[in-house]
């Protein structure tokens, strides 16, 4: 295949970029105001999901003003230091022939707060001296660990596609291509690919290859982008491994998050190993494992981390010896699915115990545990008192949300 | 507004109102005669008066301007370095602008603390004596450094007598309206082993119900504040069904936030009730001990205890 269709037909100017229009005018403003001295926002803050153009908006604009744009991109292995000196020179020098310039810093929400670190405190200064406009880019804007960069930013949001926006698009490459789609096709591709016209565009390509006309039964062939296909590969390599060498590699395939896979492989343990001796020996693999983590966390020291993972994957893999009878479907990590479930609960008691902490002194943690009981024991039996202990609390939003569906379960 | 929880409403509120301890209160009398105090370590069990003696102490020795010069930190909430660091260094630092002579900080559930933690808050310690004295709640003093704790005054607090917490309990029963019979002030009394707060909880739970209190009135709040069912997590795992267990496990964890530690006693005192062989029991024991010194170091309370069970129904099966 030739060049890739995102990169041949990357929109030059502001004026071919589909869809975004009051996203692109609200950045030609902020950068336009740059002529009456530095604004009170040094960068501004794009966001929205992957493929809306977070990248060709920042150059588009760039380009039409004639600026060079100084990118540092986050999958870049950075750190505070390099940083600030990289963004820091870009930032303060003066550029040849006082040109314009535009510094983009993209995905600061990939930022790994372990290994990059500073790289926010780094990013702040940089902002705060600059003397050029900074686009920074990020998919999730509200990420805790960027807050105080949002702060300081002007946020602007980029929106997914729209299929009336799309189309006409698609339709315009197509022609360039010399390929011919039915719009139901089109429509149809555009659906699947909510609104990223990155992936939209790489599915057309693959989808036209030598052909000429693209329809409907094409789009169905290509099936669903599926994210999560490589962790079951990997898990196959953990349960299934009889070397050691096979199971580690499990380590250096996954894209997934460490700390994920462990949460895949605790998950699906007693499912994938019958015996329980051999669960015995697994499990308690994965706890050395664990203790690792917690050396890691309170050392800082993340050389120790190839152990913890030589023990989840290898050390799992040669406790199990029994083969798995028939086939045994992986199962999503509890912890993770039940993170986000029950997240709003933790949220809830750690609110409602730090509420109660503070006027009994104590830990917010304790205070929950040794307070909640009592308080839902007077909820049930008279709602007047409860009334006066969640008003006094001043919590007694929080309270009812806690305690109300505990009733049910 | 008053406040509603009873712990807070009854807390004494100067060192005559406290109703045990007498060694200690008459100790802190001595510092507020002499106007003078070391850094202090407040050791003992919950609910026998630790927080209360500290605040009173500070009630005592200043009056009304002890709000300015009074600062109280939960180190469970507030630990790390960086909090003695910048939080507790800055309240130190700062010379009090009244005219008593030293701030009095204090560092609740300290035995919370990591060793870096308090090796960090023995040398602000040190730094600022002259400006602020510490005084340090634990449960466990053994859990605080040893040069923190040379460097402090250890009051020991014991749990309260039975007669205490009755004449006390008996006190606040009265100005609250309620009558409670004999039999629901001893079960009271009971449930509390010491602990004045959860007596008076247990109180004000019961109280809800109605305003004359039995004792099947208080059987029904232990009831319902106190989940069993680390006993049926147990049962799972001796029959071999390592899947069960672990979503008791996680019930208990997430849905009652029951502390890792807290289930571990709880499984400790299980085991000599557990339906196996007398040998198993010591070996049981010494499993059991290894994933408490593990949650010490940090382990993740899920992982580590599902590991225990992994054991319980390993060896449950080699038995059989």
């Amino acid at each position: 295949m030739s060049e890739p269709w995102t990169v041949k037909h990357r929109p030059r100017t502001t004026k071919e970029i589909a869809g975004n229009k009051l996203a692109i005018d609200k950045l030609s403003q902020w950068l336009e105001s740059w002529s009456k001295g530095r604004p009170s926002k040094a960068a501004a803050l794009l966001h929205g999901p992957p493929g809306v153009g977070k990248t060709v908006v920042s150059e588009a604009v760039a380009r039409e003003r004639g600026w060079d744009l100084v990118e540092i991109n986050a999958s870049d292995k950075r750190s505070g230091e390099v940083l600030s000196r990289i963004a820091g020179m870009a930032s303060t020098q003066s550029t040849l022939g006082g040109k314009g310039r535009l510094i983009l810093l993209d995905e600061v929400d990939g930022i790994n707060l372990r290994e990059d670190q500073g790289a926010i405190t780094a990013l702040l200064s940089v902002v705060r001296e600059s003397r050029f406009p900074i686009v920074l880019t990020a998919n999730d804007p509200w990420d805790k660990k960027i807050r105080p960069l949002r702060e300081a930013c002007l946020l602007i949001e980029l929106k997914r596609l729209s299929v009336r926006d799309g189309l006409p698009l698609l339709n315009r490459v197509l022609v360039k291509e010399g390929v011919r789609a039915d719009e139901e096709a089109l429509r149809l591709l555009l659906d699947k690919n909510n609104g990223d016209i990155r992936s939209t565009l790489n599915d057309l390509q693959i989808l036209s290859g030598s052909r000429k006309m693209v329809g409907t039964g094409e789009v169905d062939w290509l099936s669903w982008r599926d994210r999560t296909e490589p962790i079951f590969r990997v898990l196959g390599l953990v349960f299934n491994s009889e070397t050691v060498a096979a199971a580690r590699r499990a380590t250096s395939l996954s894209d997934v998050d460490h700390e994920m896979l462990f949460q895949w492989i605790f998950e699906n343990a007693p499912y994938q190993i019958p015996n329980l001796h051999e669960l015995n020996e697994a499990v308690e693999a994965l706890a050395q494992a664990d203790l690792f983590y917690a050396r890691i966390r309170r050392t800082q020291d993340w050389h120790l981390l190839s152990y913890a993972l030589d023990l989840m994957t290898a050390g799992v893999a040669m406790a199990k010896k029994t083969p798995t009878g028939g086939f045994v479907p992986m199962k999503f990590p509890q912890r993770i699915s039940s993170m986000s479930r029950t997240r709003g609960t933790r949220e809830l008691r750690r609110a409602v115990g730090t509420a109660i902490g503070y006027k009994c002194h104590l830990s917010s943690r304790r205070a929950a545990q040794l307070y909640l009981p009592v308080i839902q024991f007077v909820r049930e039996h008279d709602q007047e008192k409860y009334g006066k202990i969640a008003d006094w609390l001043g919590s007694r939003e929080e309270l009812e949300q806690l305690l109300v569906p505990e009733k049910g379960s | 507004m008053e406040a509603a929880l009873w712990t807070e409403k009854y807390r004494p509120k100067t060192l005559d109102e406290i109703q045990d301890q007498e060694e200690i209160v008459s100790r802190l009398k001595e510092f507020v005669k002499n106007g003078t105090m070391p850094h202090c370590l407040f050791a003992g069990p919950p609910g026998t008066g630790k927080t209360t003696a500290a605040l009173c102490l500070a009630r005592d020795l200043f009056g009304v301007r002890f709000h300015d010069v009074f600062m109280e930190l939960n180190a469970s909430d507030e630990r790390g370095i960086d909090v003695v660091r910048t939080t507790v260094k800055e309240f130190a630092r700062m010379a009090s602008l009244t005219t008593v002579p030293f701030k009095i900080l204090v560092l609740d559930e300290a035995d919370n603390m990591t060793g870096d933690a308090q090796h960090a808050l023995r040398r602000t310690m040190e730094k600022y004596t002259s400006t602020c004295r510490f005084v340090l709640c634990c449960n466990y003093s053994g859990k605080i450094i040893e040069p923190i704790q040379s460097r402090c005054a250890l009051f020991r607090f014991t749990p309260l007598p039975e007669s205490k917490i009755v004449s006390h309990l008996g006190s606040i029963a009265k100005l609250e309206g309620l009558r409670i019979s004999d039999g629901g002030l001893k079960s009271v009394v009971e449930v509390a082993e010491g602990d004045m707060r959860k007596g008076i909880n247990t109180l004000q739970a019961a109280s809800s119900m109605s305003k004359s209190i039995s004792e099947e009135a208080i059987f029904q709040v232990v009831g319902r504040a106190k989940p069993t069912d680390v006993h049926a997590m147990l049962e799972h795992a001796l029959k071999g069904d390592f899947i069960k267990a672990r979503e008791e496990l996680r019930a208990l964890l997430v849905r009652y936030g029951i502390s890792g530690s807290e289930i571990v006693r709880q499984i400790h005192s299980e085991i000599f009730r557990l339906a196996v062989p007398e040998k198993k029991r010591i070996s049981l024991v010494e499993a059991v001990g290894e994933i408490d010194f593990r949650l010490s170091q940090g382990g993740d309370e899920e992982v580590q205890l599902s590991a225990l069970l992994a054991r319980l129904a390993a060896e449950a099966q080699k038995g059989a």
